[in-house]
Parts: structure tokens; C-alpha cells; sequence
């Protein structure tokens, strides 16, 4: 639970960012305030090691800049461009019909595999464009570990956003 | 004498590297010899058969050759390559064995160096491009560091352990220091290196979504990777649906954004500023604090000087609600500070 608290203490810090600001009255503002620091916090935890966490550094600095530059720059410099540039699209028929030309003529067995790999194929591009900065992630390998820190990341932020919003909506009911 | 080394196999550094007084030495029959012993126990011979048919025949030049010295020095170097009479044999066996070290040698290398992960990605895709001569392969395996961190990755390099712990391979676990790790191929299997290579990445992706099943809850009795796909899927963005509503929600609670706890909740005993906070762990920060500390965001410690002097406070264990309080303070009705000082400190860090 260090992480927990790694976590609140680096959410705290990028909500008091906001503090001074008073445009943030309107409910809307003040939860993109909160979503957006808690998701800097988050992703700040892994000190760029994973990719998801640089590519969701990055989309929230699309969306505030100023936010992510002040929350991050205790800790190190902005994490710099993903390394790895997303995939060349190939037009999809063109692939498939050179696929086809390719299979020739196989066993029911292997149509089924075929199909199945197909299947595959289609959930896990569902998981990329799930997981942030997945269409960087270039191998299934990776799709998968990065998933899983994600998940875990996603866990703890749920985790203790739940424990404060639990505590303040207790207390509000006194 | 080195045959092994020859083989690229597993020698460490992949580098070819031979001794010069072995290579004086050599006889065919040695050579014969070495290779079942290093090969899987399927194919006796296959490996000879796979020996580029020249090799024994430029071993023996070589040994016909080896009486001088300077030659059986240059051997175990990179050594420019001379010509020898035999025509077009340039250090026949260095050159072979450079081949070898080439084709085999896992870029890793240079990889490693990019980072665990952009390297991992990079080096899987090396063993593609390995030929087919030899039954072992290299393949790399950079994840160390994603396994070091959490412990969850344990598995996988048991698995990846496992699937080599039928040979007897001995360097093979050493994922630290080698660039790459040798993989033999089990009895009854294909023995390219191509569907080696796949072999293993299909193992580390099998590991990997394991260890997924195990951390989703909802996909533990399925069978067939796409639907556990598909429930990770749901997984990841009901979490993130979960993150989008507690956000909306605690803008809801109040109009205010800003909260301060102290986050010292890590110590175990819990720091007590004043004894007069009984039984809580936690320190509150007054909003008005905040903003005149305006310097002073990133440093939490610094904001924590309650002033009991302008707050009656019964202690903590009172839930009296920032709201209230903030309304006694003219200057606070500006302030977009909202203090959660009604969060009991002790089921915020029960949850924590």
C-alpha cells in the first residue's frame, strides 16, 4: 500500500495546482482537474518504465500542459517521445487478399485455426486501443506485460479515489 | 579444445573463440566426438549432417596449415583475413565461426542497451532471421527488469526455466548477464530455429496471459484466448469508467477540489503534531494555510501547522465538516480550498 500513498500524495499535488485557479467551479472543471492529476499521478509512479504510462503522460499533456510540466518536474524531465513509432497500416483488403492467394487450399481444420487467429487478432487490436500508448507496443509480448501494469495502476487509482470520495460523501451526510 | 565455441553456442559472448593450440590439435575424430554430446538428444548425428559440409574439410586445412605460428595465433582474434593456398579459403574456420557468431549472436546486445523494453521487442524478432543449421537457437529475453519489479513476473521466467530444464543447458537462466538465452528444442519437435523462436514467444505471450487470468478475476474458468481477451478488455475499461465516475463524483461532493491530507499515513505509528488530535494518524492543513503557501505546493510538510488557536477543534474524532468552518473565515470565500478534515483518519487509512 506504499503505492497507495505515492499515489495520493502525487494526486494531492497536482490538485493544489489547480487551487489558485478559480475557474474551477463548475463541476465539469473540477473533475477534469481531478481526473487529469490523478491520471498524471498514476502514470508519474512507473518513472517512464512502461509505455502506457508514457503515452497517457503524453495525452494528458495535450490536454494540460501546464499541469504536467509542474507535476513532473520535481521528479525528472518530461518523458520524451514513445520509441517506437506506431505500426505501418497496410490497406487491409490488399493483406487480405494476398492472405488468401496464400492459403490456397487447406484442411477445415486449418480454416477454423485460421479463423480463430483471426479472432485473436481482432481482440487484441480491442486491447490497444484500450490501453494507452498501445498502438506503440509492437509486439504481443509487451501488449500483454504493459497490460498488466496497467491494470494494476488502474486498480490502486480506483482503489484510493474510492477510499476519499467514500470519507467525503460520509462525511458530507453528518 | 573448442568445438563448442564453434558452435556459438554456449560459450559466453557469443563470440567465436577458439584456442590456437586446440585447433593444432584437432582431429575429426575430436570433432565427432564433441558434437552428440552437445546436441539434443534426438539427433545423434543430424547435427553433422547439418555442418556445412565444408567444415571438416577446412579444418583439416586448417591443421595442415597450423604449423605456423602466426596463423594458429590469428585464429582466436578477429584477425584480417589472409589468403591461403588452398585458394579461395580465407581462415576458413574463423570465417565459419564468425558466420556462426553472427547469425547467432543475438543482437542483444545493442538492444540491451535501449531499454528493457524497446529491447525486448527488438531481440524477439532477431531469432527470425536465424538460419536453419543449427539445433540450438538464441533468443534473447530482455525482461528482467519488468520481472524484477513485481514479483508477478516470477512465473513467466519459471516457465520460460522449465521449458529448459529438460536439457542441460546451463547458461540458459542467466538472463542478467547473458544477451541471450539458448533454447533447446524437446524431443519430437520441430528444430528450426523459426519455429523455435516462435515456439518460445508463443510460450512468454501463454505465461504472460496466465498471469492475466489470474490478475482479471472474471477470466478464470475460460478456456480460449480470445474471450479472455475480450474480459480484459471489459476489465480495463470498467476500471477506467470507475476512475472517470469517482472523479465526477468527488467534484460533486463539494465545490471545492483541493484537499490536504497529510500523506505521512505511511508511518506506521502515525506522527502526531499536537496531543491534543487523539487517536488520529492524520494531520490536517487548514485551507488559509494553503494559500498563503502558495510557494509551497509540492511541499506537503511544510503546510501542516494547524492553528488551534483560531479553530476550536474537540480533536478529530469530530467530524465537523470544512464547509461549516470555512464560512467563519472571511478570507476563505475565495479559496478553492476544501479541507477534509471530517476524513477519519483511521478508516482513510484502513482502506489505504
Amino acid at each position: 500500500s506504499s503505492m497507495n500513498e505515492e499515489f495520493l500524495k502525487k494526486w494531492q499535488m497536482g490538485l493544489q495546482i489547480f487551487s489558485p485557479s478559480i475557474d474551477n467551479t463548475s463541476v465539469s472543471e473540477r473533475k477534469r482537474a481531478i481526473k487529469l492529476s490523478a491520471d498524471v499521478a498514476m502514470a508519474s509512479l512507473r518513472k517512464g518504465t512502461t509505455c502506457w504510462s508514457r503515452a497517457l503522460i503524453q495525452k494528458t499533456a495535450t490536454e494540460d500542459n501546464f499541469l504536467v510540466r509542474q507535476m513532473l518536474s520535481g521528479i525528472k524531465e518530461e518523458p520524451l517521445i514513445n520509441k517506437k513509432l506506431p505500426k505501418v497500416m497496410c490497406h487491409r483488403k490488399i493483406v487480405r487478399r494476398s492472405k488468401k492467394i496464400l492459403m490456397r487450399r487447406k484442411s477445415r481444420s486449418a480454416m477454423e485455426e485460421v479463423a480463430a487467429k483471426k479472432l485473436v487478432k481482432k481482440k487484441t487490436q480491442g486491447l490497444r486501443n484500450v490501453v494507452p500508448g498501445g498502438e506503440f507496443m509492437s509486439s504481443n509480448v509487451l501488449l500483454i506485460q504493459e497490460t498488466l501494469d496497467y491494470i494494476i495502476s488502474l486498480q490502486t487509482q480506483v482503489n484510493v479515489m474510492k477510499s476519499i470520495v467514500d470519507a467525503a460523501e460520509a462525511g458530507i451526510e453528518r | 579444445m573448442d568445438l563448442s565455441g564453434g558452435f556459438g553456442a554456449r560459450s559466453d559472448g557469443g563470440g567465436a573463440t577458439r584456442e590456437a593450440t586446440g585447433l593444432e590439435s584437432l582431429h575429426l575424430g575430436d570433432e565427432f566426438r564433441q558434437l552428440p554430446s552437445d546436441n539434443n538428444a534426438g539427433g545423434g548425428f543430424t547435427p553433422l549432417l547439418e555442418l556445412p559440409s565444408t567444415q571438416p574439410v577446412r579444418l583439416l586445412y586448417f591443421t595442415d596449415s597450423s604449423s605456423s605460428s602466426p596463423q594458429a595465433a590469428a585464429v582466436t582474434g578477429i584477425s584480417p583475413p589472409q589468403v591461403h593456398s588452398y585458394g579461395t579459403l580465407t581462415f576458413p574456420s574463423n570465417s565459419v565461426l564468425m558466420e556462426r557468431a553472427a547469425r547467432f549472436s543475438v543482437i542483444a546486445t545493442e538492444h540491451q542497451q535501449h531499454g528493457n523494453l524497446s529491447g525486448e521487442t527488438a531481440t524477439s524478432s532477431v531469432p527470425s532471421n536465424n538460419s536453419s543449421v543449427k539445433t540450438e537457437t538464441n533468443s534473447s529475453q530482455v525482461v528482467e527488469k519488468q520481472s524484477n519489479r513485481s514479483g508477478k513476473r516470477k512465473d513467466s521466467d519459471k516457465k520460460a526455466r522449465s521449458s529448459t530444464n529438460k536439457k542441460k543447458n546451463k547458461s540458459s537462466e542467466e538472463n542478467e548477464k547473458l544477451p541471450y538465452v539458448h533454447v533447446r528444442a524437446r524431443r519430437g519437435q520441430a528444430t528450426d530455429s523459426h519455429s523455435l523462436a516462435e515456439r518460445e514467444r508463443r510460450e512468454k505471450i501463454n505465461a504472460r496471459m496466465k498471469l492475466l487470468q489470474e490478475l482479471v478475476p472474471s477470466c478464470d474458468k475460460i478456456q480460449g484466448t480470445a474471450l479472455v481477451l475480450d474480459e480484459i478488455i471489459n476489465h480495463v475499461q470498467s476500471l477506467q469508467r470507475q476512475v472517470e465516475m469517482l472523479s465526477m463524483r468527488l467534484a460533486a461532493v463539494n465545490p471545492r477540489i483541493d484537499f490536504n491530507l497529510d500523506t505521512r499515513l505511511a508511518s506506521p505509528n502515525g506522527s502526531l503534531m499536537d496531543g491534543s488530535f487523539n487517536g488520529t494518524a492524520m494531520q490536517v492543513t487548514w485551507p488559509h494555510q494553503v494559500t498563503e503557501t502558495e510557494q509551497s505546493y509540492h511541499h506537503h510538510r511544510q503546510l501542516q501547522q494547524p492553528p488551534p488557536q483560531q479553530w476550536p477543534f474537540d480533536g478529530l474524532n469530530q467530524r465537523v465538516w470544512g464547509r461549516e468552518e470555512n464560512q467563519d473565515h472571511g478570507s476563505d470565500h475565495n479559496s478553492l480550498m476544501v479541507d477534509f478534515t471530517n476524513l477519519h483518519p483511521n478508516q482513510v487509512k484502513a482502506e489505504l
